[in-house]
């Protein structure tokens, strides 16, 4: 029976604590994070983005769903309603993109004293979150200026405030305050926070309910065809032209290349779900047949 | 030296705790303050959202007007403002720069003081409605327009527990700070007093999240045998909670202005499409 996969299912009240756990620590370095100056050099910003380090190692030992969503819900609630820098619209999308990195980041490990796995997957996490906030920051100028295009070099100059933004980001602050605390913290904590919420530590044959669709794989996929449709559209606008890109039919209709951008995205992304199923029903059957 | 030394002074947690504490109690007196949060919020909600879709010049100056004498009315502190101007400037300034860079020219001017219109009617309007709405107001709003009802519960818990929370971080990086040794020399630009600190930050979350951990067990145990699971689910706990929300005549008056002066602003905007430039 010990190989049984059980389904990892948690009480209201234990989905409660770690949500409070995580809400109230996040939001305690938040803070902190807001407050610390940064150091300007130009546009290029070297600045405590955050402490990616405790939303990282709460979901990597706690379910990632709950510790996810409460590190969102610490952010807004500390470091912006409280100090009264609540700014609308634009936290539903921080919230949004956080959430899903800090998740994903979570749900890729699977045995918390591996070093390797916590590694690569505070790593990823950060690296999900960046980019999917650059792409936000993309979409938002093309979307209010009205013929980027028309505009010389404006398409270049986004795509450089913004590359420089993501290394900064991923780079200083990814490995300073979420790799390095994460890889110190996760093997430490393991075994000895779950206690005190009364909950057993996670192994490697724990589930997750949504498991099925919600993969750490599926994210990664669509955050990197998101990137891709983004890049293409906006270098398209740009003068940089790369031989191999240049389709027959690009010139004459944009349209069509982002229909055909489109169109290879979504066969891609259903490849990935078919093979993930399959994958998926394939386990489930070995299970079965060890219960037989 | 004098600046980081400045800013390290900033960065102590005695000064951080007074500032937080400063600015978590706002006041709500102004005439923004008095409305209803739930009008407010779908006002906000119309000015975030449409003046991404408008390319028509004259019809965002008139929004702009109107933001100007919003925030006026809301009496929002100057340091704001300021914030907000020198980011919107940093931000257009530096996309500004790169794209003569890659061989743009004045004409690229326009377009961008278009952008900076957008985005400075957006944010003026998050500025008017959040600056002047106190977070008790904020959440039942938020709550009656159907944002899960922990969102509430976790802005109250916030308030309550951050005193708390900074009390014990200090008292676990004071003790961390008289067992340990700091940097003999402060290095070049107070390289290694900064790292440290930053060190010993990090370092205190990890007896803090053991801590936290105990509270927030304790925390929830004793909501759920005051029955909090049930009261967040029940129709009626959430009505009686949120009878006091009333529209009264003053959310009248100010949507009915907002409606005809946005209807006579596309009107005229439509038929002068570019009355300043």
């Amino acid at each position: 029976m010990s190989t049984l996969s059980t389904r990892y299912t948690l009480t209201q009240s234990q989905k409660m604590m770690i949500f409070v756990l995580s809400m109230s620590l996040y939001g305690l370095s938040n803070m902190f994070t807001e407050l610390i100056p940064s150091i300007q050099l130009g546009p290029i910003e070297l600045s405590v983005e955050y402490f990616a380090f405790i939303p990282l190692t709460l979901c990597m030992l706690f379910h990632p769903l709950y510790a996810a969503v409460g590190a969102s819900v610490g952010e807004i609630i500390f470091g912006e309603l409280m100090l009264g820098q609540f700014g609308g619209i634009g936290e539903v999308e921080k919230f949004i993109t956080f959430s899903l990195a800090m998740y994903t980041a979570g749900r890729m490990v699977s045995d918390p004293t591996n070093k390797r796995q916590i590694g690569i997957a505070a790593m990823t996490g950060v690296a999900i979150h960046q980019l999917l906030s650059s792409i936000v920051d993309v979409v938002k100028v093309w979307v209010g200026v009205e013929e980027l295009e028309a505009v010389q070099g404006l398409a270049e100059s986004i795509v450089i405030i913004e590359g420089v933004g993501f290394l900064n980001d991923v780079l200083f602050s990814g490995i300073l305050f979420a790799l390095l605390p994460t890889l110190y913290l996760v093997p430490r904590l393991y075994g000895k926070i779950e206690p005190l919420l009364g909950m057993r530590p996670r192994h490697k044959d724990t589930k997750y309910e949504m498991s099925n669709w919600l993969s750490p794989k599926f994210i990664i996929m669509g955050v990197v065809l998101a990137l891709l449709a983004v890049g293409a559209e906006v270098m398209s606008e740009t003068e940089w032209s790369f031989g191999e890109w240049e389709l027959p039919f690009a010139e004459s209709s944009e349209n069509t290349l982002i229909w055909v951008s489109i169109a290879a995205a979504a066969v891609i992304a259903i490849v990935t779900i078919s093979i993930l199923r399959s994958k998926a029903s394939k386990s489930a059957n070995r299970t079965d047949t060890k219960n037989a | 030296m004098e600046i980081v030394k400045k800013t390290l002074d900033r960065i102590s947690v005695e000064r951080i705790k007074l500032e937080l504490l400063g600015t978590a109690y706002g006041n709500s007196t102004t005439f923004i303050g008095r409305l209803d949060p739930r009008t407010l919020l779908s006002w906000y909600l119309f000015f975030a959202i449409v003046p991404w879709f408008i390319h028509n010049r004259t019809i965002l100056i008139g929004m702009f007007v109107l933001m100007v004498g919003m925030t006026v009315l809301s009496r929002v502190s100057s340091i704001l403002i300021f914030i907000l101007c020198l980011g919107l400037a940093g931000q257009v300034g530096w996309m500004f720069l790169f794209s003569m860079l890659f061989g743009g020219d004045l004409t690229s001017l326009l377009p961008l003081l278009t952008l900076t219109l957008k985005l400075s009617v957006i944010s003026l309007a998050s500025i008017a409605v959040f600056s002047s709405m106190d977070p008790e107001k904020l959440s039942d709003g938020l709550s009656a327009l159907g944002v899960p009802d922990t969102f509430s519960f976790s802005l109250s818990y916030g308030y309550r527990i951050l005193p708390t929370l900074l009390e014990e971080f200090h008292q676990i990086l004071l003790s961390f700070r008289l067992r340990g040794r700091s940097p003999d020399r402060p290095g070049f630009l107070y390289i290694r007093v900064i790292i440290y600190y930053l060190r010993l930050t990090v370092l205190c979350f990890y007896p803090l999240m053991l801590n936290t951990a105990k509270r927030s067990r304790t925390t929830v145990e004793a909501l759920e045998t005051r029955g909090f699971t049930y009261g967040l689910n029940n129709r009626e706990v959430k009505k009686m909670r949120l009878s006091y929300l009333k529209l009264g005549m003053l959310d009248l008056y100010f949507i009915a202005f907002s409606i005809l002066y946005i209807i006579w602003l596309f009107w005229f905007g439509l038929k002068f499409p570019s009355i300043l430039y």
